[in-house]
């Protein structure tokens, strides 16, 4: 959808203009949409956490969305929910139209091979495997044969620009590289959504800029989702809608414009 | 390769794991190998008691006991009686007091029977014995080692020297092991065991100390050893099942014993699996919850698993028959001066050996490979 350069280029137009612009480009049916999630961890009977509480989001499809909190606030869990990697204890989620949240593990494991994409803070590579061989494992979990598999993930290593470090594992590797193996795998069965956790936390300024970046350009060039998890405003600031959430609610409705998160890092 | 490295990503703890395997294998193997050989002696045996009835003085196999001659003469007077071939043999060695299996022995016959007789020796070299070639002798295979002899060399049997006119060929059962001569030579040398005191008030020339009766065709063998008990007096007859109950059956206490000791040997490396497969879900708990993040559903981390468990219990299995097999080569080999051949590695127990080991891999993975496929991804994530 829009990029960062729209984005931070708006100083002729007014902000009633911008906004009823970006409403009118939205699609009407969003890509991902929960309606009061909530989900508890029980230690004792006494002791528990309400790490999400009554959430209700909507993504549209093409959008960079961003989860912004304090830690603790409930933006990962909301969002491994919304992933289908985590199941709710009570309320609805709807993936592209179809509910999700009652689904079985048979039919979960088969969303996360061909809907969704996961990229985390820790990159989450599998160490005895190269970087080849990290993309091919989700194709060929999707069901693809080996050389189609492999074709696939020729592809997507192109698409963010390693593939010439395809035979090298995961610890021979800068953390960027890892992080954009770790794109690639998320891309290579053509998600619908990519969902990530704090993708930049591990990454070093010159490296989350170049990884954001990257995840623009494959939002303009695919339309993938982006939703981040992300304590960086910088990274909030490039995103087309920012939700964010204190003590497992969200607190801001359906989201603010990520430019309200520029200038020095802080919101504005 | 990439399950290879997946196995192999802990060496040292997968090189142990696998060395139980191989130990249980290298027992099951070495002896599966001594249990084969018993089991193919017993097998001739039983097929070659299937279709006849033995007589002896008591009613034990094998037992040497003296008979007369004239038994045989009364043994033809009973209603399904073809013909009966009297022999008489003993130890080859008198100080021989241990053997496995079938030991050497000298072996005479009067060849009576010898067109009622089903089971054919076949001739590696030279010809059949008759009964006029007395001073002769025809070699069981294992024989040929023994003696270091060949057709129309002389051998020293109890201290008379034999000429040798006919090899058998090897039939992996008790003929291996015999020295075939007429029966008036194997008279002369069952007489030097009997103590002095006896020697010199029997008749050479009327013992026996076995009778193969042949029955004719149509004619139950059990029933025709029943009749001979009712009819002749002081012998034992025994049909086929006599060979059953007394060396086959002995055959099943013994082929627990041994396959049980190898069965235990590697259910110790069984277990073995399940604490390294276990432990290796408990390392790679993190990567079974990337996975599944990724698109793995439970039946790709079970297959993942068991596969890696069953590697470890093919490889296993495979260096533990190699070695099982170099064990009894080299038992057989030194043994060799002592006419001992005690191992057969059959095909069937080399190929049964390795996908017992594969099967025990799988079987020991069953359960962490269950318990990684259970694991929650998003609790798996966080797994430090």
């Amino acid at each position: 959808m829009q990029n960062t350069v729209d984005i931070l280029d708006t100083s002729s137009t007014s902000p009633a203009d911008i906004e009823a612009s970006w409403a009118a480009s939205r699609p009407t049916e969003p890509i991902v949409r929960s309606r009061g999630v909530s989900k508890r961890y029980v230690m004792t009977a006494d002791n528990y956490v309400d790490a999400v509480r009554d959430a209700s989001v909507e993504i549209h499809k093409g959008e960079m969305v961003a989860v912004m909190g304090p830690s603790g606030s409930g933006k990962s869990t909301l969002v491994h929910i919304l992933g289908c990697l985590d199941s709710a204890d009570s309320g609805e989620v709807w993936l592209d139209g179809r509910r999700v949240d009652n689904l079985g593990r048979r039919q979960l494991a088969q969303l996360r091979r061909t809907e969704v994409g996961f990229i985390f803070q820790t990159f989450n590579l599998v160490p005895s495997l190269t970087a080849m061989e990290n993309v091919m494992l989700a194709a060929e979990y999707a069901g693809k044969k080996r050389r189609e598999a492999r074709g696939a993930a020729q592809v997507a290593l192109a698409q963010v620009g390693l593939a010439d470090r395809a035979g090298h594992k995961p610890t021979e590797l800068s953390g960027g590289q890892q992080q954009r193996v770790a794109i690639a795998r998320a891309l290579v069965n053509g998600p619908k959504v990519i969902f990530g956790d704090e993708p930049t936390g591990n990454l070093d300024s010159a490296s989350s800029t170049e990884i954001v970046e990257m995840m623009h350009e494959i939002n303009e060039a695919t339309g993938t989702t982006f939703v981040l998890v992300t304590h960086d405003p910088k990274v909030a600031a490039t995103c087309d809608r920012v939700f964010h959430m204190l003590d497992g609610r969200v607190t801001n409705g359906n989201g603010e414009r990520g430019d309200a998160y520029r200038g020095n890092g802080h919101h504005s | 390769m990439q399950v290879l490295r997946n196995v192999f990503r802990r060496r040292l703890r997968v090189i142990l794991t696998i060395s139980g395997i191989t130990i249980g294998v290298l027992a099951l193997v070495v002896m599966g190998g001594m249990a084969e050989k018993m089991g193919l002696l017993v097998d001739g045996g039983t097929k070659y008691y299937s279709d006849k009835v033995v007589v002896g003085a008591d009613g034990t196999l094998y037992s040497g006991s003296p008979l007369s001659l004239s038994k045989a003469d009364d043994i033809r007077q009973v209603p399904g009686v073809a013909e009966v071939t009297s022999g008489i043999g003993g130890l080859l060695d008198p100080d021989t007091t241990m053997s496995f299996g079938m030991p050497p022995m000298f072996d005479g016959s009067d060849m009576r029977g010898e067109a009622f007789e089903s089971f054919e020796f076949e001739y590696a070299k030279g010809r059949a014995l008759t009964t006029d070639d007395l001073g002769c002798v025809v070699l069981g295979s294992d024989m040929v080692k023994k003696f270091a002899a060949g057709v129309g060399d002389t051998v020293t049997i109890r201290g008379e020297q034999f000429t040798v006119l006919g090899i058998l060929e090897p039939t992996l059962t008790a003929p291996d092991t015999q020295v075939y001569m007429t029966l008036p030579d194997a008279q002369r040398l069952f007489v030097q065991d009997l103590p002095e005191m006896v020697r010199g008030q029997v008749d050479q020339n009327d013992l026996a100390n076995s009778m193969t009766v042949y029955p004719t065709p149509g004619t139950d063998p059990e029933a025709l050893a029943a009749r001979i008990n009712e009819t002749v007096a002081g012998v034992e007859a025994m049909g086929p099942s006599a060979f059953q109950d007394q060396i086959a059956g002995f055959m099943g206490i013994f082929n627990a014993i041994i396959y049980g000791i190898a069965i235990i040997a590697l259910f110790v490396g069984g277990l073995s699996v399940i604490n390294t497969m276990t432990m290796s879900v408990n390392e790679r708990t993190r990567e079974i919850g990337v996975r599944k993040a990724i698109g793995a559903s439970d039946r790709h981390i079970v297959g993942q698993f068991l596969t890696e468990s069953g590697i470890i219990g093919l490889i296993g299995g495979v260096s533990g028959l190699f070695l099982g097999w170099v064990a009894a080569t080299v038992a057989d080999k030194l043994l060799e001066s002592r006419n001992l051949d005690l191992f057969l590695i059959s095909p069937r127990l080399a190929i049964g050996s390795v996908l017992f080991a594969i099967c025990l891999g799988l079987v020991s993975g069953l359960y962490p490979s269950l318990h990684a496929a259970r694991l929650q991804p998003v609790l798996a994530l966080r797994y430090e």
